[in-house]
């Protein structure tokens, strides 16, 4: 791997300040790496032909006297994610040739530090998935291992930062989707409080679920792209004002739900949180047992909530304004035929399962019971965070999967027990790496899963630095 | 099991054509999360009478305003019709003529 690319941002930064290096210079180093590896790993779906001239851009807005922590520092951006006048395909044939025609928020405040976008990243078709395998364009690669897929669903946005192909990336979370791939790549990944970061301009997955936010080598890199896209947005009704949430105090403690793994976690992923939960009772945390409602309760609240609000949000895709269109013999067939053809397996398997729980006869015993279990989960977790800091948990049940080791959507469904609940909560979550397993003579990273209160992104982060 | 003609009527619903390979795969796979989400039943449901919790309506003025508008980019939007005449966006003619 090229030695710039490898630079964490923080690094990266000095450099540039210090006038060692140049934006152009980092940018030449990821499209090294991406010349070098793109192909085998199947990372970006499109790397933007103008990198160069955005460094190029930085670099002279640097010399005019700017500096930004991201001036000049090559992202990937998730295909999800608007940037105006490029193609947002949502890794889905239904929206392959969209050009987006205005900019996310999250994106507007990145140009505005200056960073430099080096493309758009795969992912699981319209962000459903928990191994990249669900995109239109084919399966990523994990770059550590590839014969195993990265996580999902930003799992391009995580090879990509993994494969030194940009210093750090974006990605979106719905139910884990970028810590998930986070712990199976060994980065940094952080999901902010519900409301923090502007979905405006994401492409809508589970609308009361989603958050963009970063992935990174390391926290402080990982916060400092958080720092620069969060924030209220007009554009964003369900955006928050900083100062919604009460400051806290940290108390040292940490809480450890060890009813809720004894089962179903890996016996090595196990051991290597038990070290970490370890080397933070040594430098002085205490660790206290707490008592939680069962994952398996928030992932079926999920499965409820998640597809509801993806046939909602997908019913806009109809063939008629943008996207695929294709005509059938009548109306109604031109809406099925599109919708039919361009959705992928995963996503029309989820607009069933959403219009089921909807329907007229299955929505309380569903969407409502749900919805009541949603509001039991979260306040379980605002009782539970009173008296600690953060509860930790492993990321994943497993480190990385082979691709195509799981064909059972269950099954598949199962790798985001711990990451679900963030999202029905709208609790701030972050994974950082806690050490490698081994799997067929290969060390495969696995991350520590810790769950703020609602708007402590600042105490999260702080106690993920004691973490890495 | 839910049935054939459910998911038949579901795809309907959600305006999907699906081949009758994948309305027998559906059948089998939507069974099984069904039978996993179940449980959200177990969850008593709440008295009526609690709120919505901490979430509030958020209203802003209804009135134009410069950011985030798609003003300036009507020819983009216009491109992106499957197909369009003259600004227009052409779509299927959906009232026929009673033969």
């Amino acid at each position: 791997m090229n030695s710039l690319a490898d630079l964490t941002i923080v690094e990266a930064g000095k450099k540039l300040q210090a006038g060692e290096i140049t934006a152009v210079d980092l940018a030449r180093a990821c499209l090294a790496n991406i010349e070098l590896r793109n192909k085998e790993l199947n990372v970006y779906l499109e790397v933007f032909g103008d990198v160069i001239a955005q460094a190029e851009s930085a670099d002279k807005r640097r010399a005019a006297g700017e500096n930004h922590p991201l001036l000049g520092i090559p992202l990937a951006i998730k295909d999800n994610i608007l940037i105006e006048g490029r193609v947002a395909s949502a890794a889905s044939k239904m929206l392959e040739h969209y050009v987006a025609t205005y900019d996310a928020t999250v994106i507007k405040k990145l140009k505005e530090a200056g960073a430099v976008f080096v493309g758009r990243t795969n992912m699981d078709e319209f962000a459903m998935g928990s191994s990249t395998e669900n995109s239109a364009f084919g399966a990523t690669k994990n770059p550590l291992d590839p014969t195993r897929v990265p996580g999902g669903s930003s799992g391009g946005s995580a090879a990509a930062v993994a494969a030194g192909m940009c210093l750090g990336a974006l990605g979106t979370d719905t139910g884990g989707s970028i810590r998930e791939p986070a712990s199976f790549c060994g980065l940094v990944g952080l999901k902010t409080t519900y409301g923090r970061v502007s979905r405006f301009g994401l492409i809508a997955m589970g609308s009361s679920l989603d958050q963009a936010g970063p992935l990174a080598k390391t926290v402080e890199d990982a916060q400092i792209i958080y720092e620069a896209i969060h924030g209220q947005d007009p554009l964003d009704s369900t955006s928050i004002p900083g100062d919604l949430y009460p400051a806290r105090t940290p108390v040292k403690k940490i809480g450890v739900p060890r009813a809720l793994l004894k089962e179903g976690v890996d016996p090595d992923v196990l051991l290597q949180f038990e070290a970490s939960l370890q080397k933070l009772k040594a430098k002085g945390y205490e660790l206290v047992d707490i008592e939680l409602p069962s994952p398996s309760l928030a992932l079926a609240v999920y499965y409820v909530v998640m597809p509801a609000e993806v046939s909602a949000n997908l019913a806009r895709f109809d063939g008629v304004r943008y996207g695929l269109s294709l005509k059938g013999d009548t109306l109604f067939d031109d809406y099925a035929k599109s919708r039919g053809e361009g959705f992928g397996q995963e996503t029309r398997r989820r607009i069933m399962l959403g219009t089921y729980v909807l329907s007229s006869g299955y929505y309380d015993a569903y969407y409502g019971r749900a919805l009541a279990a949603r509001d039991v989960l979260t306040k379980a977790y605002v009782e539970a965070l009173k008296s600690v800091d953060a509860i930790a948990t492993p990321t994943a049940p497993l480190p990385a999967i082979k691709i195509g080791e799981k064909q059972d959507p269950l099954s598949m469904y199962l790798l985001d027990i711990f990451t679900v609940t963030a999202n029905i909560t709208g609790n701030p979550a972050v994974s950082v790496p806690m050490g490698t397993v081994e799997r067929d003579g290969k060390q495969l990273p696995v991350g520590f899963q810790l769950t703020a209160a609602h708007g402590d992104e600042a105490g999260l982060l702080a106690l993920a630095r004691q973490v890495e | 099991m839910i049935s054939l003609d459910e998911i038949q009527n579901l795809a309907r619903l959600a305006r999907l054509k699906i081949s009758p390979q994948e309305e027998e795969s559906l059948q089998k796979d939507i069974s099984s999360i069904l039978d996993y989400v179940g449980q959200v039943s177990s969850v008593p449901m709440p008295d009526k009478k609690e709120d919505a919790g901490p979430l509030h309506n958020v209203m802003r003025e209804d009135a134009p305003r410069a950011d985030g508008t798609l003003a300036g980019k009507e020819e983009a939007l216009i491109e992106a019709f499957p197909k369009s005449e003259g600004g227009y966006n052409v779509v299927r003619k959906i009232i026929q003529k009673d033969e």
